[in-house]
């Protein structure tokens, strides 16, 4: 889309090495455009300090109201039982992924990405899996199952009906996603979930959020033109989210970002420990995390200050398209109680 | 229609007592006639609702319209201390929402005056507020509430002056340099083209029309490209043959007027000073056109203004005052004032456009500008092809005529190299 109003004549001048100016031609030279001098302040100016500074509050253009993505941040609590079920519907939507703007979406139930999936290991986890859609898809959990269960042989067309069973194993942040080719397509259409499987007898008690980093690619072209966690860009800058100093933060982070090989989580002003993909004891003491596609930890952050910290991607790029938000770390008691989120009845898991 | 009138009642002097009872009723007749004229727009009207009403049935029964391109035409964008402004356009034919503004791949808070919303060929100025640095390129994006991002290349963000006193000057001095100054240089050649014999005489009016074509290919090539560039919906191409034909027609009516008040309607052939004012127009809007490539492209910081360019266009142009100068070399002396006058005629519009070009240009009026320009020179040559066909010796057919008009060709194309 480059427009260029260079003429022919213009070019060739161009390619000339460049005299020493008219001195009367001077005269129509703005001033600062001699050297590279940046014209960063302008006194009295309102718009002089952008940045970070500026993406904050109302301020952002974020879509969506507070608390939109609660069910998507904050996981249920692990549900006791033998069975543990689920029912998934893909259909298309379209959805608000920056502030104004729908994509076309395919969807589990409704949102990109689609619903936390959590079940304790050793309990069967049943997924009823039912294609509501335009296009063949299936759901293709990681972790250990039998062939029959990965969904990728088992192909479930349009308006049919697919039940995935099997105990859920092993402990760790996993993830789910179509397997229906093309496979880019499908993925970056929003068909991707988070899957936590808590160890027997649980994980330490902690604000536990959900985090699924993606992008969406709205106008085609291979490149995403918004990056987010959880689906709507700049959403966690508008809408900080509230956590309690005295207790663990413990971030389930996933890397569902098509396109781009590597997605990164950086937080601001604290340090953390990383397990990845939340199978072992062994962590990383850090404040920087890189994922490949697909690739996922667990996160657990003891905040030693109050106040907004910033977290983002700290791919510049991914920042400023979107991925980017803030904690609110507060004393007391003021933070939204995470961990016992109710979800909406149609994603509701249920014992048997 | 009075003229037909009295030319009817002329052809039938006999019958005058039911002529008058029948020019009535004819008149009846003529009137009917034309409010019959009225029937096929009140018929296109109706089909065209009715039409409307059932189109989505009748594109069901042979397929499917494909997805809107929601593709925004970013007509301009411009440099202020703390701020981008970028004018953009709605090129569609349904309408378009501003959602998302990006500067270099970062989504910026910006506003809009007025809806966001744009309908069909609408336009908004959306201000961004932003620290922005002097020389470094910028990639400006905008995307529709439907996620199609229209991105615009700004090679080197420089300052967009408003027109002070300060700008003002600097434009017009541009234009001066590459305008009036060639034109009025050129001019001196008029003694020693007084001093030439005929036939020389014809050679330097062919060089002139040689010239001119030259100028009037150049200008075309300019329009095109320009266009290209342009939304669909403003048919470039059409506005290029509007400012072709506008600027040509408009010349023929000036030069027949002309000839008509120096009592020439026998000899269609202008007088010298006449021709000379032609001229002296066709290359007038020639040098708009240029001087407005130059200011708009200086003011998107697209083009280094050194003196290499400037030097570049007086020496083009100083080939543009021997034109003007030929047709006013044989006949009667022309007064200082009136060789002034072609000057400013030739010369000045650079001024002009230079002052649109890094004020207030956009792609639209380049194109219109530079088809003007193409018309006016088309119809000089032909008026100067006439002059040397009627006046000179020999003719059109003359080895002098067509080694001038080569030798035009040639000149430009020699000069034009270093102008670049």
């Amino acid at each position: 889309m480059a427009k260029s109003r260079v003429t022919r004549r213009q070019l060739l001048i161009g390619a000339a090495p460049a005299l020493a100016a008219v001195p009367l031609v001077k005269l129509a030279l703005p001033e600062g455009a001699e050297g590279a001098e940046p014209l960063a302040s302008h006194e009295g100016h309102d718009h002089a300090a952008m940045g970070h500074a500026a993406m904050i509050g109302a301020e952002v253009p974020a879509p969506g109201g507070p608390n939109d993505l609660d069910a998507l941040l904050y996981p249920q609590a692990p549900v006791p039982g033998d069975v543990v079920e689920y029912e998934l519907v893909a259909h298309d939507a379209d959805i608000e992924v920056a502030q104004g703007v729908t994509f076309p979406a395919w969807t589990f139930n409704g949102t990109v990405p689609g619903p936390i999936i959590r079940a304790t290991e050793g309990q069967l986890l049943r997924v009823r899996f039912t294609n509501a859609g335009t296009h063949p898809h299936t759901i293709h959990f990681h972790g250990i199952h039998p062939a029959n269960m990965d969904g990728v042989f088992e192909i479930v067309d349009v308006g049919e009906t697919f039940t995935y069973e099997f105990p859920a194993r092993p402990a760790g942040f996993h993830l789910y996603h179509c397997h229906a080719t093309p496979l880019k397509k499908h993925i970056h259409k929003g068909l991707y979930g988070a899957f936590i499987i808590d160890p027997a007898g649980g994980r330490p008690p902690a604000q536990e959020l959900v985090m699924v980093m993606n992008g969406f690619d709205t106008d085609g072209d291979g490149e995403n033109n918004f990056y987010t966690v959880n689906g709507k860009a700049f959403y966690y800058a508008k809408y900080p989210i509230t956590v309690r100093r005295s207790e663990t933060v413990r971030i389930y982070l996933a890397n569902l970002t098509e396109f781009d090989l590597i997605n990164s989580f950086h937080l601001h002003g604290d340090f953390f420990r990383y397990y990845p993909t939340g199978t072992g004891d062994a962590f990383e003491y850090t404040d920087t995390v890189v994922q490949t596609q697909g690739q996922r930890g667990i996160i657990e952050i003891d905040f030693a200050n109050t106040g907004l910290f910033m977290f983002h991607a700290h791919q510049s790029e991914f920042a400023e398209l979107g991925w980017m938000g803030f904690f609110n770390v507060v004393d007391g008691d003021e933070a939204q109680p995470a961990g016992n989120f109710l979800c909406e009845p149609d994603e509701k898991p249920s014992t048997v | 229609m009075e003229s037909s009138e009295s030319s009817v009642s002329a052809a039938r002097p006999a019958d005058v007592a039911p002529g008058a009872a029948r020019s009535g009723s004819e008149r009846r007749a003529r009137t009917r006639w034309r409010l019959w004229a009225l029937v096929p727009i009140v018929l296109i009207v109706a089909v065209v609702s009715i039409f409307a009403s059932a189109g989505g049935s009748l594109v069901d029964l042979v397929g499917t319209n494909p997805p809107a391109a929601d593709e925004f035409d970013i007509q301009r964008v411009e440099f202020k201390p703390g701020e981008i402004r970028i004018h953009v356009r709605n090129p569609q034919p349904d309408d378009l929402t501003i959602a998302v503004v990006a500067i270099d791949d970062a989504v910026v808070p910006f506003e809009v005056e007025g809806s966001p919303t744009l309908g069909r060929l609408a336009s908004r100025e959306i201000v961004v507020p932003y620290d922005w640095v002097a020389d470094d390129p910028y990639l400006i994006g905008v995307t529709s509430s439907t996620g199609i991002q229209t991105t615009f290349d700004v090679p080197a963000a420089v300052e967009s002056k408003d027109p002070s006193g300060k700008s003002f000057l600097g434009y017009a001095l541009i234009g001066f340099l590459v305008g009036v100054v060639p034109v009025a240089l050129g001019l001196a050649w008029l003694p020693s083209l007084r001093h030439a014999s005929a036939k020389w005489l014809a050679a330097f009016m062919a060089l002139t029309a040689g010239l001119l074509t030259f100028l009037a290919i150049d200008a075309l090539a300019e329009a095109l490209e320009l266009q290209a560039a342009l939304p669909s919906a403003l048919q470039g191409t059409g506005l290029v043959l509007i400012g072709v034909v506008v600027s040509y027609l408009t010349l023929t009516w000036v030069s027949h007027r002309f000839s008509a008040k120096s009592g020439r309607e026998r000899d269609p052939t202008l007088s010298g000073i006449a021709l000379a004012t032609l001229v002296a127009i066709g290359i007038g809007l020639h040098n708009l056109g240029e001087g407005l490539a130059i200011g708009t492209s200086f003011a998107f910081g697209e083009l280094a203004l050194g003196s290499f360019l400037i030097i570049g266009f007086m020496i083009h142009n100083v080939t543009e005052g021997l034109g003007i100068a030929a047709p006013i070399a044989e006949g009667q002396r022309v007064s200082l004032g009136r060789l002034g006058a072609l000057t400013l005629i030739a010369g000045a519009p650079a001024i002009a456009g230079a002052w649109i070009g890094g004020f207030v240009a956009n792609d639209v009026v380049g194109v219109l500008f530079f088809g003007l320009a193409v018309g006016a020179a088309l119809q000089v040559v032909v008026e100067v092809g006439r002059y040397i066909h009627r006046r000179a010796p020999g003719g059109l057919t003359s080895g002098y005529a067509i080694g001038g008009f080569l030798a035009g060709v040639l000149i430009m194309y020699a000069t034009g190299l270093i102008a670049g």
